[in-house]
């Protein structure tokens, strides 16, 4: 059991970014598993992973701090709610990254999911998605477990996505008549149908829980396997929670419990193949750092990424802590995001992938500035 | 050009029944239905809509309060956990509302005779979306949907907006309810006694941002702020409605301030307001609930609001690919109108029958225009029935019409984002999608459909090739499931 001793002596405080390579370099083809956790809404990265050390939380925020955050090091905490994630952390296999954003200060849910999902500066500028980039470049194949196929792996060379059916009386659609619909289809609807006249082979009607869970059941099962789909996305909504928030306990707390059981069930059902995988969260903005008059946090900037898996091999907190004294607060109110999170997103595509960094800051994001953060999570 | 009138019909409608009388003059029905409101058509097409299964605000907020107040008493009862479930659940079952509007949701697609004027509803409400609760929002939607949209295209875009802002879903929706002035009575007392109060900029940004000016308008954090100001005092929480009205207890406290009857008129709350004036985009509001109204009616007129609406509209009705020139011709006249929604929609059907362009339609229109064009009946979900012949005792027909929505990811009582559904196609392209796309095609092939896949494919003008594929299906489900779920259905 886990209690609110130190239990990460060996980490330092709070990592500044700096010191990076200039060059990236080629890795042997790695087999590594990508598994995408989007926390729609925004979530609070403030009330997840508290930065205790810090005195001016508690001048910020009178309502909005857990009561007995698990202590990480003197700076910072994490929510009780974190039970299996603070194993993994305790077991070297999770790590926090803090003060981090997508580059993205507009504080709209729209352009900020956008621009988490094609992971460019400029939102709605493309119709592909970072990791469909990274799958296509690293010649992958991905599935969502969603009803629709998200924006985050579209430009994939083959994706696919999982969402059981629940209509009684109908059963899987057979092969023949699925090529008779193709036939009258082009371009993707066409391809979509061919898509899905294969994967009935595989099909199989018995399993019908949708939620955040049974989906993350569903995802390690399928990653497991030797032909499985390296990549998953799966979405766990309602983040955006401007008003009765909760502290210890509440809604905000009830979406920790649920995010860490999925990582507790990913780790479970992916069995040895976690030690192959890395999962990460995203989300598209954080929210704000005082609370607002309805005992919730309204848009923001600055968040938290969370990530956990085998491929990590120290646990730590990075975070190149910005303070959170009104002069440090973005625009006077919102944590300032001092890591850009496409350089974790990048750093989980080179251990995961094996993909060279200049390549991946290149090809998938296109930016070359963004640096390499790899030997701070997986070094 | 869209002169074959069955595809016609498809293209800004529901297309027509089998047993439909066509219109001779087709643009003047479309024409005809612009001015109208809804007419919430009686079940199964025939009459009007039964006056019990029409609800006021005011009795949907006493439905919610008696079925809260029931649903307390049994859970602190001393009786066994199963038969307080029933007991709860015969409480819920009472005062039901929600259902009876989702009916009529359905019942208006698949047999009402004004179906452009039902996707202009639909179309509306998806843009002002308002996201369901299990409990409490559900008790309003249908009235935002039916009373306050499809009662209120025929006029101006600036009063639908007003009406819409301050529909008691929505203000609960973006939790306008939660917010209070900082300097108002209700927040200074709030704080006085250690509890929080304060401003909520939830609703504010939203109106700004997917209601009227979009992001393209470059407002600051101040403007938000700001309107922010303006919104307080204005709303109560669906939850809560009848308990402030019942409860001399109540924080809230209201029948001290106004009645039931007034609150629902102008549901504006002084002691939760914000003195002072404000400044929005750069003009100066005085304190007061009129600043609200003079706020909608600015947002209202901009030119950018103009812009982000004509341009939503074509891609709706006329496609994702709409030229720029098309989207022109529909800005021009929501400007030269001063923004009159009836001569913006009929502009847009002018534009819509001469384009070449093709829309990927929403999977409920998809949906409803099948159950249409084949003469089907409301598809149930269970094996209870087939169709819409059985009546339940609470007087509704025997099917579910909510999970129908959910399996086809399209359901506008469903927990969502305010930036409501995708008019993307490849948001509705998928393996999973299309899978329940046939599986529902199955379903309306059952549900009484009276004309074959072959006759659909005559009827609406499909090409060789699509014939070709339902005439090689070997049974006579199968070439219906082929006509369904052909590119000419999907797409139009």
């Amino acid at each position: 059991m886990l209690n609110r001793r130190c239990f990460l002596k060996a980490m330092p405080p709070a990592l500044a970014l700096s010191g990076y390579p200039v060059h990236g370099f080629t890795k042997d083809a790695v087999d590594g598993r990508i598994i995408v956790i989007m926390l729609q809404g925004g979530m609070d990265g403030l009330l997840a992973v508290p930065p205790i050390g810090d005195d001016d939380l508690y001048k910020q925020r009178k309502a909005l701090v857990a009561a007995n955050p698990l202590k990480l090091n003197p700076l910072f905490g994490i929510h009780p709610n974190f039970q299996n994630f603070s194993r993994m952390l305790k077991s070297n296999e999770a790590s926090i990254i803090h003060a981090t954003s997508f580059p993205y200060t507009g504080r709209s849910h729209f352009e900020g999911q956008n621009i988490s999902q094609i992971g460019l500066k400029k939102a709605f500028s493309v119709d592909t998605g970072w990791l469909g980039r990274a799958m296509d470049n690293a010649k992958i194949t991905g599935r969502a477990m969603s009803l629709d196929a998200p924006l985050l792996i579209r430009g994939a060379l083959e994706f696919d996505n999982y969402y059981p059916a629940s209509i009684e009386e109908t059963s899987i659609p057979k092969k023949d008549l699925l090529q008779l619909i193709k036939n009258t289809h082009d371009g993707t609807a066409m391809e979509t149908f061919e898509k899905l006249s294969q994967s009935l082979i595989q099909g199989s009607d018995e399993f019908r829980a949708r939620d955040p869970l049974s989906l993350a059941a569903k995802a390690g099962d399928a990653m497991r396997r030797n032909d499985g789909p390296r990549v998953a996305v799966l979405t766990i909504p309602e983040f955006d929670d401007h008003s009765s928030i909760g502290s210890t306990t509440g809604h905000h707390p009830d979406l920790f419990t649920l995010l860490d059981s999925v990582f507790g069930q990913l780790k479970k059902s992916l069995k040895e193949t976690w030690n192959n995988s890395i999962v990460l969260t995203t989300t598209e903005f954080g929210r704000t750092v005082q609370e607002n008059g309805s005992e919730g946090t309204d848009h923001g900037y600055g968040s938290v990424g969370l990530l956990a898996g085998g491929l990590i091999k120290q646990s730590s907190v990075v975070a190149n802590w910005p303070g959170l004294s009104n002069k440090a607060l973005f625009e006077k109110r919102d944590l300032y995001a001092t890591i850009d999170y496409r350089s974790v997103c990048a750093a989980c595509i080179e251990a995961a992938f094996g993909l060279d960094h200049d390549l991946i800051i290149d090809k998938v994001f296109q930016d070359k500035k963004i640096k390499r953060t790899f030997h701070h999570i997986f070094g | 050009m869209y002169e074959n009138k069955y595809q016609w019909a498809r293209k800004i409608g529901f297309g027509f029944r089998p047993e439909d009388n066509i219109p001779g003059d087709i643009n003047q029905w479309n024409i005809e239905q612009l001015k109208s409101n809804n007419k919430n058509v009686g079940l199964n097409g025939n009459g009007k809509w039964p006056d019990n299964f029409n609800f006021s605000i005011e009795e949907r907020f006493n439905r919610l309060f008696t079925y809260m107040t029931k649903r307390e008493k049994h859970e602190s009862d001393k009786i066994s956990p199963i038969e307080k479930k029933r007991l709860v659940k015969i409480a819920r079952d009472e005062n039901l509302v929600h259902l009876h509007d989702v009916y009529k949701y359905w019942n208006n697609s698949i047999y009402s005779q004004d179906t452009f004027h039902q996707r202009l509803v639909h179309f509306w409400a998806n843009h002002f979306t308002v996201g369901g609760s299990n409990n409490f929002r559900n008790y309003v939607i249908g009235d935002l949907i039916h009373q306050t949209i499809g009662g209120n295209l025929g006029g101006s875009f600036s009063d639908l907006l007003q009406k819409v802002i301050l529909h008691p879903g929505m203000l609960d929706y973006l939790d306008n309810v939660q917010s209070a002035g900082e300097e108002s009575q209700y927040t200074k007392s709030m704080r006085k006694n250690g509890k929080t109060a304060g401003l909520n900029d939830n609703l504010s940004r939203e109106i700004l941002e997917l209601h009227t000016v979009s992001t393209a308008k470059e407002y600051s954090e101040k403007d938000i702020k700001n309107i922010a100001m303006i919104l307080a005092g204005w709303g109560l929480s669906v939850s809560y409605y009848m308990q402030d009205f019942n409860n001399e207890k109540s924080s809230n406290n209201i029948s001290k301030h106004t009645s039931l009857k007034k609150f629902i008129e102008k549901p504006y709350l002084k002691y939760k307001a914000e003195p002072g004036n404000k400044s929005v985009l750069g003009k100066s509001f005085a304190s007061g609930p009129s600043a609200l109204y003079i706020l909608i009616n600015m947002l209202a007129e901009d030119d950018f609001t103009a812009k982000h609406l004509s341009r939503k509209l074509a891609i709706h009705f006329i496609g994702e690919n709409v030229s720029e020139e098309e989207i022109q011709k529909i800005y021009k006249v929501w400007k030269s109108s001063d923004g009159d929604l009836s001569e913006i929609h009929k502009v847009t059907l002018e534009v819509a029958q001469k384009t070449k362009i093709k829309k990927f339609l929403w999977p409920t229109t998809w949906m409803f225009q099948c159950i249409r064009i084949s003469g089907a009946q409301f598809i149930s979900d269970r094996n209870r029935n087939n169709g819409f012949g059985e009546i339940q005792d609470n007087g509704l027909p025997k099917f579910e019409p909510l999970s129908i929505l959910d399996e086809i990811g399209h359901n506008f009582w469903a927990s969502r984002q305010p930036d409501g559904y995708s008019e993307k196609k490849q948001d509705w392209v998928s393996t999973e999608h299309f899978d329940r796309r046939i599986r529902i095609a199955s379903r309306i092939y059952r549900a009484k459909s009276t004309i074959s896949g072959e006759e659909i494919a005559e009827i609406y003008g499909f090409s060789d090739r699509t014939k070709m594929s339902i005439s090689s299906a070997k049974t006579k489900e199968d070439k219906f499931i082929v006509a369904l779920c052909s590119s000419e259905l999907m797409e139009i």
